[in-house]
């Protein structure tokens, strides 16, 4: 009689778990923020014509309230949340209060629709097929675009992730969605094709497209490497072959971890985790199909009703600093987005990357992401 | 207990109050319904007829003639809602048979806990389910001890029929069990006297009683597993979609006029179940007063002819089937809740700890998770048991004014939940305009309203049919003597009624605890989050603090409603 909340999975990467205990704020040691406060204020530049800077340096204490999905704050383990609300109120005069509505980001394009007032200054956890979402139902702009040269850190970020081609979205992490698998029991198979082995009949858990962000972003990669005109049919194969479509990330890993099945669709950054829980690097085999994997960056951006113009410009770049980018790529088990993070010798060792990056942009999803997606489910859940 | 009670009744004669009481329950009932059901779903059902301003059909036109909608997903979904019902109530029959005639020590504490199952967060029944049949659950286990198995049962249609008699099969054995503890001894008595031989006598006296209530269990079965959702997505995969993770779909995608016109079909067909019910239930009357239960056997025979032994292992067989349906689950999410791969540990509870004591304030915490729990729970029995009651007596005039009285009251079983949620959200958390002035409902008050409203339909459904039961002469003749509606209520009817309130009340603490949707709502970012919010909260890539989490849950609630039958037979007796 519960609905679980949709959205969540878009936080399955936040739900990496990385027990708090394990890190013990261990990248302090490295005393990479002295003389970051400066810079990042320099960097808060004001525009001319905007109503900024009237909370700074007045006498109330200046309040961001940043919006996001729930696990990026609340995950049993560490999530980046607590970390970043410390370390950022520690060096801005200022108060960051995190807002983690159930259904995510839907809250807020509910609440813009519904003509309510919108208290968050900025979203964390953006992606491409959000931001098409916002365009096609609003008609007032959710988000604003970053003013040029508001950020001090905005040309460190990987050219490859942007994905926001209105500039609004700062990706900050991403993630490459594969295959994890246990070579106990299973070989994974190098192409797609292999899948459709009847020796894997039965093997491969897959989120569904439909309410997941890694579900949908394997539904994407096989659009990709079948075609438009060939996914669905590649899909009825799956389908015969038993493949199992569960709800989220969360249903999905458990039941892979219970060995329900020896494959599951996951992250590339899976070993990190393993590596961490000393878990059998066995059941943690990464598999890049057709030697490619979809990359799903994550992004933030400015509500366009805030007013907190300064506020939210310095702590976008204050994620882009080196050093919270190998913070929160560790704690939330995904890759950094600058070229400029300061990562752990591990990490390296155990993040893989595809050879080759498969991704949708923005203008090639505008017009076909709803239309795949409900026709993969109803071919899928047709009896 | 007559001093007080003659006090309050004569101080309550000269105020006046107790020949208002039951208007005023009505009215504030038929509020607390407006404002927290009706208006909300309302707001989202219009979406359904009403597209950029102008009245169409065209939304649930389409709908209904969608060979896609009307095969695969509604047709689908009644199909498995007919499997559910058929295997919940027979697992729940033979509990209740035992539970109403058989005495055994521990019977009342486990009277009290079959409504356990009930109340359990479906992520923790999924995981439950998980535990005990997947490829390396306990049943394969145990049956690789014996050199069985091993046995492939999830994610498939069967897994989540019994997942779902494991949710309904309780609800079904306590109605019923309500039902039979209530019938009448005399009136077996009398048949056998006449001449009717046992089973004659449980034909034609005894199951005519117990019909409505077994009717009662199905029909809220099916209703249930009609709207059912994340059991279908956690144990059957997409390819089971229902008409309710379809709904789930649109709203995610923000569809909301074909996800209001799939929602508005789908509560066609429940609140004609409903109706349907309720015309049936109009038409069996009983005879019973309810006063003389039936005595109950000793569960060990003190003789052991063949039928006795019969019985008896009957029992055991079934016995072995609630081990493994109902107890499997539970205990192997338990155990789950201290086992890690290298064997025991209460790391898990650890973490609960450490949460409690150094979480941020903007993380969920197990201790406030559990007190809110509880604080809800309570006062909404206290709200739900005098809706439910005053609900079951409007709606016991006769004749199709009553039934549709009871039908509309019965709205909030029928209505999908994600469809309150989402008028809820745009309704009273995002603020409605009442007379130029900006109104805003949230927190406490609003949850507990919304339990309640939840609740209240489990009250009317255990009381009515009891309530119809019992002579009417009996409250005429109090009437007559001078008492007011209130006072017969009160002093005649209730106690009379009292196993079906109790029931009641164990189902509307039940709703409360386990409700999910219109919590995370309406707590909009305060912090009224509750046990199952933490559950869902402490879910990743381990399931051990969600497991904890999901142990300290049962064993608060299980111990809750041993409370709730303790205290309700004390008022019964």
């Amino acid at each position: 009689m519960k609905r679980r909340a949709f959205l969540r999975t878009a936080g399955a990467a936040g739900t990496a778990g990385l027990v708090a205990g394990c890190l013990g704020g261990g990248t302090d040691q490295d005393g990479e923020d002295s003389g970051s406060t400066a810079e990042s204020t320099a960097g808060s530049t004001n525009t001319p014509g905007e109503t900024t800077g009237t909370t700074v340096g007045s006498t109330a204490p200046a309040e961001l309230v940043v919006g996001t999905y729930s696990s990026f704050v609340d995950a049993p383990s560490s999530s980046p949340g607590p970390w970043l609300k410390e370390r950022y109120e520690s060096e801005f005069d200022a108060t960051l209060t995190w807002e983690t509505p159930e259904n995510g980001l839907n809250y807020f394009i509910e609440r813009q629709l519904g003509n309510a007032r919108i208290d968050a200054d900025v979203y964390v956890g953006l992606d491409t097929n959000m931001l098409i979402r916002i365009d096609q139902k609003l008609s007032e702009p959710l988000f604003a675009p970053v003013e040029e040269g508001a950020l001090s850190r905005r040309e460190e970020v990987k050219s490859s992730l942007e994905f926001d081609p209105k500039g609004r979205a700062v990706p900050y992490d991403t993630g490459y969605i594969c295959l994890v698998w246990n070579e106990a029991e299973t070989t994974a198979p190098e192409t797609f094709d292999g899948l459709l082995d009847p020796a894997h009949a039965g093997e491969l858990i897959v989120q569904n497209p439909t309410s997941s962000a890694t579900g949908q972003a394997f539904l994407l990669h096989t659009v990709a490497a079948k075609g438009e005109e060939g996914y669905l049919d590649y899909w009825r194969g799956l389908k015969e072959n038993d493949v199992r479509v569960l709800g989220n990330w969360e249903d999905a890993y458990n039941a892979y971890s219970n060995g329900e099945a020896p494959m599951v669709v996951s992250y590339s950054t899976d070993q990190v985790y393993a590596n961490r829980y000393d878990e059998p690097m066995a059941q943690h085999q990464i598999r890049f199909l057709n030697d490619q994997a979809y990359a799903n960056p994550e992004g933030m951006a400015r509500f366009a009703t805030s007013d907190n113009v300064d506020l939210a410009n310095g702590f976008m770049d204050f994620v882009l600093r080196p050093e919270v980018q190998a913070e929160i790529a560790v704690r939330n088990v995904q890759f950094p987005a600058t070229t400029t993070a300061e990562l752990p010798a591990e990490f390296a060792e155990y993040a893989h990357e595809p050879p080759e990056a498969v991704t949708f942009t923005y203008d090639e999803l505008k017009g076909s992401l709803s239309e795949w997606t409900d026709a993969w489910a109803r071919a899928f859940a047709s009896k | 207990m007559n001093g007080p009670r003659g006090t309050l009744g004569r101080l309550g004669r000269r105020l006046g109050w107790e020949r208002l009481a039951l208007p005023a329950a009505a009215a504030v009932t038929g509020v607390v319904l407006l404002v927290v059901f009706y208006y909300p779903v309302a707001t989202v059902f219009v979406e359904s007829v009403v597209v950029r301003g102008e009245v169409t059909f065209d939304p649930i036109r389409s709908v209904l003639t969608s060979d896609f909608y009307l095969v695969d997903i509604i047709g689908f979904t009644a199909y498995q809602a007919f499997l559910s019902t058929v295997a919940s109530v027979a697992l729940g029959l033979p509990g209740a048979w035992v539970l109403a005639r058989f005495e055994f020590p521990g019977r009342r504490t486990l009277r009290s806990v079959t409504i356990l199952p009930f109340v359990l967060p479906s992520i923790m029944v999924a995981i439950g389910f998980v535990a005990m049949f997947g490829r390396r659950g306990t049943l394969n286990a145990a049956l690789g001890l014996v050199g069985l198995g091993p046995v492939e049962l999830l994610f498939t249609l069967e897994a989540v029929v019994v997942a779902h008699a494991f949710y309904n099969a309780p609800l079904v054995m306590r109605v019923v069990t309500a039902a039979w503890e209530s019938v009448d001894a005399r009136t077996v008595e009398t048949a056998r006297s006449l001449g009717a031989s046992p089973t004659r006598a449980f034909r034609d006296v005894v199951a005519p009683q117990l019909l409505s209530a077994v009717a009662v269990g199905a029909t809220l079965t099916f209703v249930f597993t009609f709207a059912s959702f994340p059991i279908v997505l956690a144990l059957g995969g997409f390819q089971l979609a229902t008409v309710e993770v379809w709904i789930f779909k649109l709203v995610s995608d923000l569809e909301y006029a074909e996800a209001a016109a799939l929602a508005t079909v789908e509560t066609a067909i429940s609140l004609g179940l409903t109706y349907a019910y309720l015309r049936y239930e109009g038409r069996v009357s009983g005879q019973g007063e309810g006063a003389n239960p039936l005595p109950r056997q000793s569960l060990v025979p003190d003789s052991l002819d063949v039928k006795t032994l019969a019985g008896r292992l009957s029992i055991l067989a079934y016995g072995l089937v609630v081990v493994v349906v109902f107890v499997g689950p539970i205990a192997s999410m338990l155990l789950a809740s201290v086992s890690a791969s290298q064997g025991f540990t209460l790391t898990h509870y650890q973490f609960l700890v450490e949460r409690q004591a150094t979480g941020a304030s903007f993380q969920v915490k197990p201790l406030p998770a559990v007190r809110n729990s509880l604080v809800f729970g309570v006062a909404t029995v206290l709200v739900a048991l005098p809706m439910g009651v005053v609900v079951s007596l409007l709606s016991a005039r006769s004749g199709w004014k009553g039934r549709v009285i009871d039908t509309v009251a019965m709205g909030p079983l029928a209505v999908s939940g994600i469809v309150v949620g989402l008028g809820l959200l745009r309704g009273l958390v995002f603020g409605v305009s009442v007379f130029g002035r900006e109104l805003v409902v949230t927190g406490t008050v609003a949850i507990v309203a919304a339990h309640a409203v939840a609740a209240y339909p489990f009250v009317t459904r255990n009381v009515s049919p009891l309530l119809a039961r019992l002579n009417p002469r009996l409250v005429e003749s109090a009437r007559s003597l001078g008492a007011t509606r209130a006072r017969a209520l009160w002093d005649i009817e209730l106690p009379l009624v009292a196993a079906g309130v109790v029931a009641g009340a164990a189902f509307a603490f039940a709703i409360s605890i386990g409700e999910f949707d219109s919590t995370v709502i309406l707590a909009s970012g305060s912090g009224s989050y509750t046990m199952p919010v933490a559950v869902e909260r402490y879910l990743g890539r381990r399931l051990g603090p969600a497991t904890a989490m999901g142990s300290v849950l049962l064993v608060i609630t299980a111990a809750s409603f041993v409370v709730i039958d303790r205290f309700g037979g004390r008022w019964e007796s």
